[in-house]
């Protein structure tokens, strides 16, 4: 299979060059692929796209053939198409990949209904859509009836977009969105996809206390309060020793507040605050902990401690609260869980993670593979499988016999 | 996740059961990986899969292609509504053959 890939491509400093680069790299080395030909734009005066490639793999031939901000870029990209006559096109694009004016920027996304019109099969990767797109903040509208008008274009040129065979989307609900409102049926999801294979962790804990450790900003819906009252349940003599580890500080709204609960447990052994942690500490503070916990007492979804635990393959301890543990589960994370607010069951949870080393592995494994997420070789080979799917239903047209005149 | 695996005659019929997740899936990549030969016909039926998330359809993925690879191919069927969900939205119902079940299944390996 010959791959077109209209993209920016390092050294290139537009948008979606690193995703380029990676995907690139993934399908270079899938047997399908037999060559690669990649449609970039023109660098600036004294800058050069790389000649050579690291070796194995498909071949890689760039093409400079449009340039960002300009008006034609739609044409060029579609004369360079029928020039290489690729088996597929792929675009790898989002709403302002050909400009940053809007009319420059709208022109250029035409070019997948163009490739598509001139009998190229066509996939667009859009890694933005315009129903989520904060166009004020991306510095596109500044009143609110510029901005209706914009969000006007946007629908018909996402109506354009959709003209393309296949439209692969990254993030579930975009696709809700396109097929709800568009009645697409072109539309696909395909995960980002991770970039480097995360190493595995070590599950081993360093001599000395099994730490159970909450990490963030505390005093507003983090609150140690139960957390503690927990803690002291667990340190029983029948158990090993452990240590409290509460690391960060204190949220913005809460000042004082980690002060205070230092004054209020004083008497209790083993609980180190450990104040600010630096990014370069993160890795030891997660790595240290026998268990991470959560001790919050409302929340709003998911959480980045939650992805931060999984990297480093941490069991978790959370709390029963609206469907987090639905959305937990959802993105393939695993914990113990506790009744909010009620630390004999909060001490029970974390006691089923410290007490079987086997559970924590599991649990921390789960996590790790969640965190890591789908690696982008993998990624690749869903394309590969949609681009199989698409050329044979292609073809399948391509053999039907016309209908005869009445 | 339970794999329970059934050989019967050219067919082998794997069971699948409860979270089709990153942890489980390389359970069901490294027996594909050691058990499948030319010609490669695999049903696998997810009647009692609960849940699936990328890295599990990618696993399947792999199983496709290497079915494929191998005169045959990977057909999957009783796919709860959970699991139809999924492979609408990533639109692998286009790329796999699902029935509805196992015997239809079956029945098409037969005429392959």
């Amino acid at each position: 299979m010959r791959l077109a890939i209209v993209t920016t491509y390092p050294p290139g400093s537009g948008s979606l060059n690193e995703y380029a680069y990676h995907i690139i790299q993934a399908f270079r080395h899938k047997p399908e692929i037999n060559e690669i030909i990649l449609l970039v734009d023109q660098l600036p005066a004294g800058e050069a796209y790389p000649t050579t490639e690291p070796a194995g793999g498909a071949p890689i031939r760039i093409i400079p053939c449009w340039r960002f901000n300009a008006l034609d870029n739609a044409a060029r990209i579609v004369a360079a198409v029928r020039r290489v006559r690729p088996d597929i096109v792929l675009f790898n694009i989002q709403f302002a990949s050909f400009g940053r004016g809007k009319i420059p920027g709208a022109l250029g996304l035409m070019a997948p209904a163009l490739t598509q019109a001139a009998g190229f099969p066509t996939v667009a990767l859009l890694h933005n859509i315009m129903e989520t797109v904060d166009l004020k903040q991306a510095g596109f509208a500044s009143h609110p009836l510029v901005e209706r008008i914009i969000r006007t274009f946007g629908t018909l040129l996402t109506r354009v977009l959709l003209r393309a065979d296949l439209v692969a989307l990254t993030i579930p609900r975009y696709v809700e969105i396109l097929a709800d409102k568009y009645r697409a049926q072109n539309v696909l999801l395909a995960p980002h996809g991770a970039f480097d294979d995360v190493p595995e962790p070590s599950f081993d804990l360093p001599d000395g206390p099994l730490q159970i450790m909450a990490f963030g900003k505390f005093g507003t819906y983090k609150r140690v309060e139960t957390m503690i009252e927990a803690f002291k349940l667990l340190a029983t003599p029948d158990r090993p020793p452990l240590e409290l580890v509460i690391a960060g500080t204190d949220s913005p709204n809460a000042a004082g507040y980690l002060e205070s609960m230092r004054q209020q447990y004083a008497d209790v052994a083993n609980i180190r605050f450990t104040g600010y942690v630096a990014e370069s500490d993160v890795p030891r503070i997660f790595g240290e902990a026998a268990v991470v916990v959560f001790p919050y007492t409302s929340t709003t979804g998911s959480s980045g401690v939650l992805h931060q635990a999984g990297s480093f393959g941490r069991a978790v301890v959370l709390p029963r609260l609206g469907d987090l543990a639905d959305l937990v589960e959802e993105e393939g994370y695993s914990g113990e869980y506790f009744i909010p607010d009620d630390p004999s069951s909060f001490a029970d949870a974390i006691a089923r993670v410290i007490d079987h080393p086997e559970r924590r592995y599991d649990i921390g494994m789960r996590n790790y593979q969640a965190a890591r997420g789908l690696p982008i070789t993998e990624v690749a080979d869903w394309y590969i499988l949609h681009f199989q799917e698409l050329l044979k239903s292609k073809r399948q047209l391509a053999q039907k016999p016309a209908t005869a005149p009445r | 996740m339970a794999l329970t695996i059934f050989e019967e005659g050219t067919t082998t019929v794997l069971h699948l059961e409860g979270r089709f997740d990153a942890h489980a899936a390389p359970q069901l990549t490294d027996w594909l990986k050691s058990h499948i030969t030319a010609p490669a016909h695999i049903i696998i039926n997810m009647a009692k899969v609960n849940f699936i998330d990328s890295t599990a359809l990618a696993a399947l993925i792999t199983g496709l292609k290497r079915c494929r690879q191998l005169d045959g191919d990977l057909y999957l069927c009783n796919l709860p509504d959970t699991v139809r969900v999924i492979f609408e939205l990533t639109r692998f119902n286009k790329a796999f053959l699902i029935f509805l079940n196992e015997t239809d299944a079956r029945t098409a390996f037969e005429t392959y």
